[in-house]
Formats: C-alpha cells, structure tokens, sequence
C-alpha cells in the first residue's frame, strides 16, 4: 500500500496510534479495547474501534483494532501498520504478527495456550497437536520490542486468572505517556465494581512487569511441553468375542474412528488399531458383549 | 471413589447360557450393560440382588444375570417382586418388564405398585411392540406404525408410562435411551439408590421384527434416530427439567420424598406380634 510510502518509518503518526488487541473468547478483547479507545479520545484525538467477535463464544477468536489519530480514515489496521500487538493467547499472538510494524513494532502477549480441539492431530491421549511451535524465546529473539509473560499466572496469584488482558494493558501502558489515575478511571468504567481491586492490582502488576522488563531484569517464561500434565499414555487394546458377535454392525457405523468393520463371516474385526482411541463406545453399544477394551497405562508420566 | 472401577460384564453374566437369544442389534442387550454395570458400580455383591422379570424377549434378560433371578408370569412381575422385597428386604430387588408386559396385561399392577411406594426399581424396556409374540400393537406403538395386528398402522394413542408412573404415585420416575449407555448406568444407579418405588423407562430398539417392519433401518441405523423420531411426545411440562432440543425427555423426570412401604409394614407387623394390638 501506498501508505507505507508516506509515513516517516517508524514514527508514529503525530502522537497517535494503532493498537492491534487479539486472543479467543471470554479472554476479556473488547474491555481493554474499549479502555484503549477512551484513552484515545481524552488525548483529543479521533478514534476508531472495530472488532469481530461472533465466533467468540466456545473459545473463537476475537480481536479488535484500535486506532486512534488527529484524523482515523479506515477503522482497520493493516498489515505492517501496528504500533501494538496485545495478544491474550500465545498461537493468536503468533498468527497476527505479519500486522506489527517491522522494527519499532511493541509486541505483548500472554503465554498462555488455550489450545483448541480441532488443533488436535488425532483423538488418541497425548495426541500430537497442530497449535504453534514458536516459544516464546524464539519470538522474543526475533522482535525488537517484544513482551512475552505470563499474565494469567500472574492474575491468578493476584487472585483471578482472568485478569490476565488487564495485566496486558498494565504492560502495555508503560508506551503511552499517560498519568495513572486516567487508566483508572477508564478501567472503573468497564469493570463490574465487584471487580475493581483485582482489575487495579491487575494493571499495576503489568506495570511493574514492563517497567522491570524495558531495565532487563524479567526472564522469557519458558512453556511446558503441550499435554505433559496429561499423565501416562494409555494403550488400549480391543478383544472381540467372536463367538458372541452377531454382526450387528452398531459398532462398525458407530465407532467415532471408523476402525472396525465386518470381515465376510459377518463377524466385527479392528481394521485401524492404531485409530482406536480407547473411547468405549463399540464396548457400551454392543447388545452382545462381544467386545471389551482393556486399557493398559504405557510408561511414566 | 475417584476413579471408575472398571467393569467387565462378564463378570455378572451365566456364562454357560452365552450368547444370549436376542437377535442381531436388539437393545435389550444394551439395556441389560446398563443395569449390570449400575450393580457393580454400586458396589452390590451378587447374592444381594434379586431381578424379578416378566414375559416377553425383555423378561428373558433376566436370565442371563448371575444373581438371584425370578421369571414370572406375563405381566406379574411386580406382583412377584413386591412379595419378595416385603419378605426380603435385606435384597435389591430390580424388575424388568416390557411395554407390553408393564402397561397392557400388566398395568393394574404398574399402577399400584407406584401408589404403594415399596422400595425396588422396575426398569421397563419399551420396544413399541410385543417382540417376543412376533410384533403385535402394544400400548407404547407410535401412530401410524405397521404391526402385524395393525397391518394399516397404529390408530390408537400412546401411553406414556412415566406420566402414568409419576401420577399412580411413583416417587422417581427417570427415562433414559439405550443410545446413552453412561446416562442410562447413571439413571439406573440414581433409582436403585432411591428409597422407594423408582420406575425407569428404557428406550430400547426392537431391531428385527418392528424395525424390519417399519422399515426404520438396520440396527445403527435405529440406535441412531433413538432420539430424534418414532417416540411420544412427554413430559414436556416437568417444570424444573432443563430444555432438550429433541421431543424425548430424559433423564430423572421426578423425584419426591415419600414414606416408603415396607418400613411403615414392618413397623405394622411388629406391633401385631408384640400382642399389642
Ligand atoms: C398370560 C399370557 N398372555 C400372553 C402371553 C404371550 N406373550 C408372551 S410375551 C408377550 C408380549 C411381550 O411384549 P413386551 O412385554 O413388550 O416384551 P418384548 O418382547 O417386546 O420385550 C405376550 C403377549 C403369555 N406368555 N402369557
Ligand atoms: S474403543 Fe471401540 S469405538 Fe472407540 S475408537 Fe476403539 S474401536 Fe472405535
Ligand atoms: S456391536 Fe457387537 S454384535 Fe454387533 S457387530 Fe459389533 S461386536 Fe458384533
Ligand atoms: S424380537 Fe425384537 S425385542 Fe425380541 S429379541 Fe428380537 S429384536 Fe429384540
Ligand atoms: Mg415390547
């Protein structure tokens, strides 16, 4: 776009802003969006906030744009024009990074990994998943001014994870010339007043965190490998009673990996052994009793 | 008890009768894990448990549990089982009885046994139809649905046994599919542990003679629509029961807290031969 051309790199457009806001739903988007915006407009300057949220209930994505400037044409960033990257989630954080502006970019995101199930390869436990490599060391090398944390670690021990995204905003704030009490007030008016202390002590804490980080004294959180809480895999194994089976064929059309089927004396066999996950279904449905699924933990946790 | 116990059910079976006489697919069969491995979740040792049955392809399932089984006479089985928990009370005693066998020739004993509140747990498997005669009307049979003495399909209307249950005086009444084997475990576990008379509707398949008849499909294909065709309207206005999408209400429909038969029984009988009355 033609607009790269005309701005000085690297400057923001005269004190104004475009702040990019992304995670998943009930992460909390929209609320420091909104805070964002009034900050915007108590600077003077017009303001322009759109966000998709229709997919956000079940965990679907949100994000929203924020833009604020003496004069805001489009309601939406584009790509390379962020000032800001605030992401709630660490794969969403990931996805929308080609937005940020090359160089001077400020990238904030949460470690946290909501992943979802269609990210999973296959339904077996410890399945190997699809969710995004990067840690957050890589992408910390990688940008210039970029904030990895663990904003809901840090809500949590404040006593509520899910002010993780005003953890964020706290640790975004430190890029905005902007007197604490301005950040209150326009949190107060989005928070439920039940809410207030530990959305305050939320944002201080974010705060604090940049303020330690921009010195160069906060460490890049590691993640724990995906799953590893799962416990043991387990091995299932499937035993057929042929002399009960009737070939029904309630476990062939029911069974949610499709691995059975009846071999030509009608009788059910596993096809796919290596797609059985286990699940029992075939077990519970089988009006013979012809099949039982033993399952057998395979090594530590 | 944070983990399941695991359950294999042949532990509870009279293996030598093995396999059972039900045809490819029949959700009797299913109904019957179901109950077993509500047995053995609830930790009750098989002497401990008496399965009183009727007549009809649901009444034989009984006879494939290794515990204490009682084959009666059609429609009976509830007239059985209240003389054997009235005098056996140190026993769980579960009926099984099908849609014929509990609500034509045996509804009278249905609904008194409900106004009596005695403590067992009658599970009856409705198949819409008699199975084991070959397929004759019952009072469950769907409108419209052919069988062999409705060769221009079903004119009469349906009963709904759990309303009839729950206005007769049952104080639980629950219904649940053979679809959902856990749900319907859960909902077994739930009436037996109940304290009184507990009645449960079990939605079964009759695979090869109602289904074949009716052209429903082959056996996946039957468990399939369990919840979305071919059954009653029902209990729509439980107030407290959450909203389900499909036209079949399940789970625990009613529940109250009333006194229960063989206790205020004993407690009569008691009196009697202490000789002060
Ligand atoms: C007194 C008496 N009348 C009739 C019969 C014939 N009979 C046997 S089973 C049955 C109906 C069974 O239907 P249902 O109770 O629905 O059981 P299902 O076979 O469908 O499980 C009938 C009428 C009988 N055995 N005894
Ligand atoms: S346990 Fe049975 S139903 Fe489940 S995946 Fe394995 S074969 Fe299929
Ligand atoms: S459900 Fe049971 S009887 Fe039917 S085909 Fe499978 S193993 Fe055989
Ligand atoms: S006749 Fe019907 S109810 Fe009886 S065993 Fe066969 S499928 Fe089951
Ligand atoms: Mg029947």
């Amino acid at each position: 776009m033609s607009a790269e051309a005309k701005r000085a790199p690297g400057a923001e457009t005269a004190g104004g802003r475009n702040i990019l806001v992304v995670g998943v739903g009930g992460q909390g988007v929209i609320m420091i969006s909104k805070v964002l915006a009034l900050i915007g407009q108590r600077r003077g300057f017009e303001v322009k906030q759109s966000e998709v949220h229709g997919m956000a209930k079940r965990g679907g994505i949100v994000f929203s744009h924020v833009r604020f400037a003496p004069k805001v044409w489009s309601p939406t960033i584009a790509k390379g024009e962020a000032d800001a990257l605030i992401a709630l989630e660490w794969a969403e954080s990931l996805r929308w990074l080609d937005f940020l502006k090359p160089e001077t970019g400020v990238f904030i995101a949460d470690t946290r990994r909501i992943v979802p199930p269609f990210a999973c390869l296959n339904r077996q436990q410890g399945a190997v998943t699809a969710y995004a490599k990067a840690t957050p060391a890589e992408v910390v090398e990688r940008i210039s001014n970029a904030y990895a944390l663990d904003a809901s670690g840090i809500a949590a021990g404040l006593g509520d994870a899910r002010a993780a995204n005003t953890v964020l905003l706290g640790c975004y704030s430190v890029a905005l010339d902007e007197p604490l009490e301005h950040w209150r007030e326009a949190l107060d008016l989005f928070v439920p007043k039940a809410a207030r202390a530990i959305n305050h002590a939320a944002f201080d804490a974010g705060r604090t965190w940049a303020e330690a980080a921009r010195a160069g004294t906060q460490e890049v959180p590691t993640m724990p490998a995906l799953f590893s809480a799962r416990g043991p895999a387990v091995k299932s194994e499937l035993e057929i009673n042929a002399a009960w089976c009737k070939g029904c064929d309630i476990c062939v059309k029911l069974c949610p990996e499709r691995c059975l089927a009846l071999d030509k004396k009608q009788i059910a066999v596993l096809t796919k052994p290596d797609a059985c996950t286990g699940c029992r279904v075939c077990e519970w449905l089988c009006p013979d009793f012809a099949i039982t699924v033993h399952q057998t933990a395979v090594g530590a946790a | 008890m944070t983990e399941p116990l695991a359950f294999d059910i042949r532990e509870y079976l009279r293996l030598e009768l093995m396999p059972h006489f039900m045809c490819p697919g029949c959700g009797h069969g299913i109904a019957l894990r179901a109950l077993l491995w509500a047995v053995h979740e609830l930790g009750i040792a098989k002497d401990k448990l008496a399965v009183v049955s009727g007549i009809g392809c649901s009444g034989r399932v009984g006879a494939y549990i290794d515990a204490n089984t009682y084959h009666t006479t059609h429609g009976r089985p509830l007239a059985f089982a209240t003389g054997l928990a009235l005098a056996r009370p140190d026993l769980k005693v579960v009926v099984i009885t099908g849609d014929g066998d509990c609500l034509a020739i045996g509804g009278n004993h249905l609904l008194h046994a409900c106004r009596r509140n005695l403590d067992l747990t009658c599970l009856m498997f409705n198949n819409e139809v008699y199975g084991m005669t070959g397929g004759q009307v019952s009072p469950t049979t769907s409108a419209t649905r052919l069988t062999t003495t409705t060769p221009t399909g079903n004119a009469e209307p349906v009963f709904d046994a759990c309303r009839i249950a729950e206005a007769a005086g049952a104080s639980f009444v629950g219904r649940e599919v053979t679809r959902q084997v856990p749900a319907l475990k859960n909902l077994i576990k739930s009436a037996m542990s109940h304290v009184g008379f507990s009645f449960v509707e079990v939605i079964s398949d009759c695979t090869e003679i109602y289904g074949r008849k009716n052209d429903l499909g082959e056996a996946p294909e039957m468990i399939l629509h369990q919840k979305a065709d071919m059954r009653p309207e029902a209990f729509g206005n439980v107030a407290d029961q959450p909203f389900r999408p499909n036209r079949l209400t399940t789970g625990i429909l009613s529940q109250h807290d009333l006194p229960e038969y063989g206790e205020t029984y004993r407690a009569r009988a008691a009196l009697l031969r202490s000789g002060e009355k």
